[in-house]
């Protein structure tokens, strides 16, 4: 049975051996226990023993070279002749580089501390090319305490980086390549595209720095529109479930942290008007004419010009006091029909279209009403109401339909041309 | 002669024990070294005798308890090779399931009250299992394992004092290997180890912890003594470790010198001073013997191989045990 | 039913206990013929003798380990540690040792032990002799702490510990010791991991432990003369805790306070209030409070020592505020 014989663990943080002497040759028989070779360590010169007995074959380091933990530098061999070259099935450091890697000295990565079986390469401090020192220090690790400093081990150019800064390599991985010529091609690797490198056991390596999967982001917490509102997650919760607005208390006045009981609160203020905007902003403008001119030219119309459409000419007189012409509906008695006045043509050519309306016209003349407040629609409304022998006319919308001085022209012509149709048209 | 037919099996056992905890402590060393083995643990290697030499003197239904350096007690109390590895290596198959590890292997059934990670941490459990002893009418004896560096512990004279007050079968073996981790005996003990127990009427012996026979046979007559009620008795053994205080601790020439461990290594190891001894009284030859060892050797082998092949508890287990039904 | 004291209770646990099983032993500072300073364990030497009831030298760690050793090799303990300061003494034995042999062993190695021991202040015993450190060991994965609230509980609760196959710490408050309760004279066990409803109520839950269920109770009392109805749960034991009911309970009040004569901080009061924030969050109205001892050593002086710990007024008053929604946390 053959045993290999590896650079063994010296010592908390240290990487590497230096062979100080082979006290048995190649060939000799040794007897476990027997002393093979002394290492020096950094603190004193160590004898190594053999764990086997047999014949010592197979040396591949040499008196006064520096050999990495782990790394395989002879064989106990049944026989004396077996002189097969040390393989590192186990030894997860290879004394021969992987396949297309420069020619060099493995350096691999050290046994770093109790329980610590793979090293996170912290950076380089040596490039690909570089010419190293034994004692430069070549790389960074981190360790479960501390930030290590991993030196070169041996004279010679930085050939191949196997690792890069943040990958985690195993103990006793090939982590660079050491020449003693300046190497052609240098070389720098990831561990994620290691040649074929005999690993003893699956390793967790990470080629790249994996972020941490980010957590679940927090869940929106419930935020009615305007602001926080500070509430029991009891109160929030049955609000959600049934549908009730927190903010409606806040705008309403009553002092926060809001619990269960205020949600009877909630449920008894006054509901919201339409969802379409509005509320107690709207306009109303107001005018009077003492004297209805329309059904007279109404008739003059229809016998001068054949005009039989009356609501027509009162939509057409409408739009024309419009800033911006538009379809002009016109409501009466339950029915409505809408007109629209192409533009720069005249009064007698307004069309019944299906266009939604720009303004509505309530025609109320006849009735019995004398004032209207409906407050702001969707759409601009003027209503015309008896008063007299003459008009009241209510122009109401939303502000965001018409601006102030809009409304004022609108409603003002309009009623120009109620009170004295005739003038208007020249 | 009939007498020296019988100690032959007697013998023969012995030195196989002491081979086995010497092979057990080289093979768990190289499994830290190889970096294969989790966390650390702590070599009973050249103290063989003493576990030996006590253990021997035991039966499964006596009972230790044991330190740290546990390992040598529980190959010494009869355990096996393969759930000893698979313990230290944190597998399913060990003795506890992979949970406790190296500073907390125990092996009830053959009486091994655990290891314990605490310096004196077993001192009232092995008190107490004498206790027990002795209200239950049993006749087991207890034996307490500690180093020179637990003499440091209040717990210790605590339970010296009931031990004494009630006459409990226990036996207090105080294995002093000159050194309290990195700090030599003289430096951490002050006045006479064997003189606390006698402070409190308790008998103490010295003996020298490399002979295997002296301890043997001196714990068989303080066993018998205990069973008779006339316990508590204390043991000094004088010892050595041949490795540091733990398996990292390697470059310690700052507190221990190379040539003191080479002359208890050279002159009194207890495997070569009794191997000698079997062959002289012709109880063994050389041969026999290793080919015992070679055997030996073969177990550990196989055993580490099982171990490392041998599979993880599973992560449900994670939660078990932390309350008995 | 009979009433007899908390003192009487346990006693007769106790033997009843020893009877039944001749594994189970006391063990202790003055338990034999003293039957303890506070006279619990009378009468139990006569029965058992002097191998059963072990007086034991002042060395706390001492027998504590021993009980550990009796326990982990057949015997059943019970180990009596004269007053809860003194669980600092025996930390590495409980909580090193008891607590964790079965669980290193894999499963192999019991500890059948009960180690039986007091808290409460408010007894003029200063600092050292008058702390509850129940949260200490309900920290410790392994432990078992039950916490009797009246000599009912005393009786039931102790009786399951002794037959329980794990190490078990039971708190008994020292001022109740001549406190009297219906307690049943035919044989009852009470199960570890039961809460009792003590008071069923709908505006607020009280959860309180050991004395502080009579403080709850107290509280309760005044507040329904305020319309305000509390309910009051008594755990009983806090490691295993018996959460679902103390759950369903703040489902239905949707408010609660922890009451627990520990130190507020970092203790059996803020552990119960996390569990019942993470686990009905949505059904809480108002935030849960903790009400513990002051986080201060236990003053010797009558005018300062009783400030320091949870009375009914404190409680009502915290309850009212609760109720009505005042805002008892920052902004």
């Amino acid at each position: 049975m053959q045993r290999d014989v590896t650079m063994p663990q010296l010592g908390m943080a240290q990487d590497a051996g230096k062979i100080v002497s082979w006290l048995k040759a190649p060939g000799d028989a040794v007897a476990k226990g027997d002393a093979l070779f002394e290492v020096e360590t950094d603190k004193a010169t160590m004898e190594v023993e053999a764990q086997a007995a047999g014949f010592l074959t197979g040396v591949s380091a040499s008196e006064g070279e520096d050999v990495p933990v782990g790394a395989v530098i002879a064989r106990i061999s049944d026989s004396a002749e077996d002189d097969t070259p040390a393989q590192t099935a186990a030894a997860p450091a290879a004394e021969a580089p992987a396949d297309d890697l420069p020619d060099g000295h493995s350096v691999t990565m050290p046994q770093l501390g109790m329980a610590q079986d793979t090293g996170l390469l912290v950076g380089w401090l040596k490039s690909p090319g570089d010419a190293v020192a034994a004692t430069d220090v070549l790389f960074e690790v981190e360790t479960d305490k501390s930030t290590m400093e991993v030196e070169a081990g041996r004279d010679g150019y930085l050939a191949a980086t196997l690792a890069q800064a943040g990958e985690e390599v195993p103990v006793g991985g090939p982590v660079a390549v050491i020449s003693e010529a300046a190497p052609a091609n240098p070389v720098a690797r990831s561990v994620a595209k290691a040649a074929a490198a005999p690993a003893a056991e699956p390793v967790p390596t990470r080629p790249q720095p994996t972020p941490e999967p980010s957590r679940t982001a927090q869940p929106a917490a419930p935020q009615p529109a305007g602001g926080r509102i500070l509430a029991s997650p009891k109160a929030r919760r049955l609000a959600l479930e049934q549908g009730l607005d927190l903010a409606r208390l806040a705008k309403a006045g009553y002092p926060q942290p809001y619990h269960v009981r205020d949600l009877d609160t909630l449920r008894s203020l006054p509901a919201a008007a339409s969802a379409a905007e509005v509320g107690t902003a709207s306009r109303r403008l107001v005018a009077e004419v003492p004297e209805d001119g329309l059904p007279g030219f109404t008739a003059w119309a229809a016998g001068v010009h054949g005009l039989s459409d009356a609501d027509a000419i009162l939509a057409a007189l409408a739009a024309c006091s419009m800033p911006v012409p538009g379809p002009v509906s016109v409501e009466r008695q339950g029915q409505t029909k809408t007109y629209a006045l192409p533009a720069g043509r005249g009064l007698s050519d307004a069309m019944e279209t299906d266009d939604a309306p720009a303004l509505i016209l309530r025609d109320l003349r006849g009735s019995r009403l004398t004032s209207v407040e409906m407050g702001g629609e969707a759409t601009p409304a003027l209503t015309l109401t008896p008063k007299g022998d003459g008009l009241t006319l209510t122009l109401e919308c939303a502000p965001s339909e018409m601006d102030a001085t809009d409304a004022i022209q609108l409603l003002s012509d309009f009623a120009g041309r109620v009170e004295q149709p005739l003038r208007h048209l020249l | 002669m009939a007498k020296a037919k019988t100690n032959t099996e007697d013998y023969l056992a012995m030195y196989r024990q002491m081979v086995r905890i010497r092979t057990f402590e080289d093979n768990a060393n190289q499994l830290y070294l190889s970096a294969k083995m989790p966390g650390l643990t702590h070599m009973y290697s050249g103290e063989e005798a003493v576990a030996v030499g006590i253990c021997e003197a035991l039966t499964d239904s006596d009972r230790i308890t044991s330190t740290h350096r546990g390992h040598g007690h529980c190959v010494a109390k009869g355990a096996a090779f393969k759930e000893m590895f698979c313990e230290l290596l944190g597998k399913q198959e060990g003795y506890c399931r992979g949970k406790g590890g190296s500073m907390h292997i125990a092996d009830q059934s053959h009486g091994n009250l655990g290891a314990n990670a605490i310096v004196g941490g077993s001192m009232g459990i092995a008190t107490g299992s004498a206790l027990r002893s002795k209200l239950q009418g049993a006749d087991d004896v207890t034996v307490c394992f500690f180093g020179d560096g637990a003499t440091a512990q209040g717990l210790l004279y605590e339970v010296m004092n009931m031990a004494a007050l009630w006459n409990l079968p226990v036996i207090y073996a105080c294995e002093n290997n000159g050194y309290s981790e990195y700090t030599k005996t003289e430096e951490i003990a002050a006045g006479s180890i064997t003189a606390r127990a006698e402070a409190f009427g308790i008998e103490a012996f010295k003996v020298d912890g490399q002979d295997v026979l002296a301890v043997n046979e001196l714990t068989q007559k303080l066993v018998a003594r205990c069973r008779k009620g006339e316990g508590p008795f204390f043991l000094e053994l004088e010892t050595y470790r041949y490795h540091g205080h733990h398996v990292g601790d390697i470059n310690r020439e700052y507190y221990r010198s190379k040539d003191e461990e080479k002359d208890w290594k050279e002159n009194r190891d207890p495997i070569v001073r009794f191997r000698g001894y079997l062959v002289e009284q012709g109880i063994a030859t050389e041969e026999e013997i290793e080919a015992m060892n070679a055997e030996i050797d073969k177990d550990a082998t196989e055993a580490v191989a099982y171990a490392e092949a041998a599979k993880y508890p599973d992560v449900s287990e994670v939660d078990m045990h932390v309350y008995a039904d | 039913m009979r009433e007899i004291t908390l003192s009487q209770a346990v006693n007769e646990a106790i033997a009843e206990e020893m009877r039944r099983d001749e594994t189970v032993f006391l063990m202790g500072e003055d338990v034999a013929e003293a039957g303890t300073p506070f006279k619990v364990l009378s009468g139990l030497v006569e029965e058992f003798g002097t191998q059963r009831v072990i007086d034991t030298p002042i060395a706390e760690p001492g027998f504590v380990g021993l009980a550990v050793g009796a326990a982990m090799t057949g015997a059943r303990p019970i180990v009596d540690l004269m007053f809860g300061d003194f669980l600092y003494l025996v930390m590495d034995q409980l909580c090193n040792q008891a607590a964790k042999q079965h669980y290193m062993s894999g499963g192999k190695l019991t500890v059948p032990m009960v180690l039986r021991t007091n808290l409460g202040a408010t007894r003029r015993s200063a600092a050292q002799h008058s702390q509850s450190l129940q949260a200490l060991v309900a920290h410790i994965p392994g432990l078992k702490v039950a916490m009797p609230s009246s000599a009912y509980e005393a009786k039931g609760l102790m009786k399951t510990a002794i037959r329980d196959n794990n190490p078990v710490v039971i708190f008994e408050d020292k001022l109740m010791y001549q406190d009297k309760a219906p307690v049943p004279e035919e044989e009852f066990l009470i199960p570890f991991g039961e809460a009792n409803v003590k008071r069923e109520g709908s505006d607020i839950t009280f959860i309180a432990t050991s004395s502080m269920v009579q403080v709850a109770e107290k509280a309760a009392e005044m507040l329904a003369a305020d319309g305000i109805s509390a309910e009051v749960i008594d755990p009983r034991t806090i490691v295993p805790l018996d959460e679902a009911t103390l759950i369903e309970s703040v489902k239905k009040t949707s408010r609660a306070i922890v009451i627990d004569e520990g130190h507020q901080s970092y203790g059996v009061t803020s552990e119960i209030a996390s569990r019942l924030n993470e686990k009905a969050f949505y059904h809480l109205d108002a935030p849960v409070l903790r009400m513990g001892a002051m986080d201060v050593p236990v003053p010797f002086s009558p005018a300062l020592e009783d400030i320091t710990v949870p009375t009914p007024e404190g409680v009502a008053e915290n309850a009212r505020k609760l109720c009505a929604g005042d805002m008892i946390h920052a902004a």
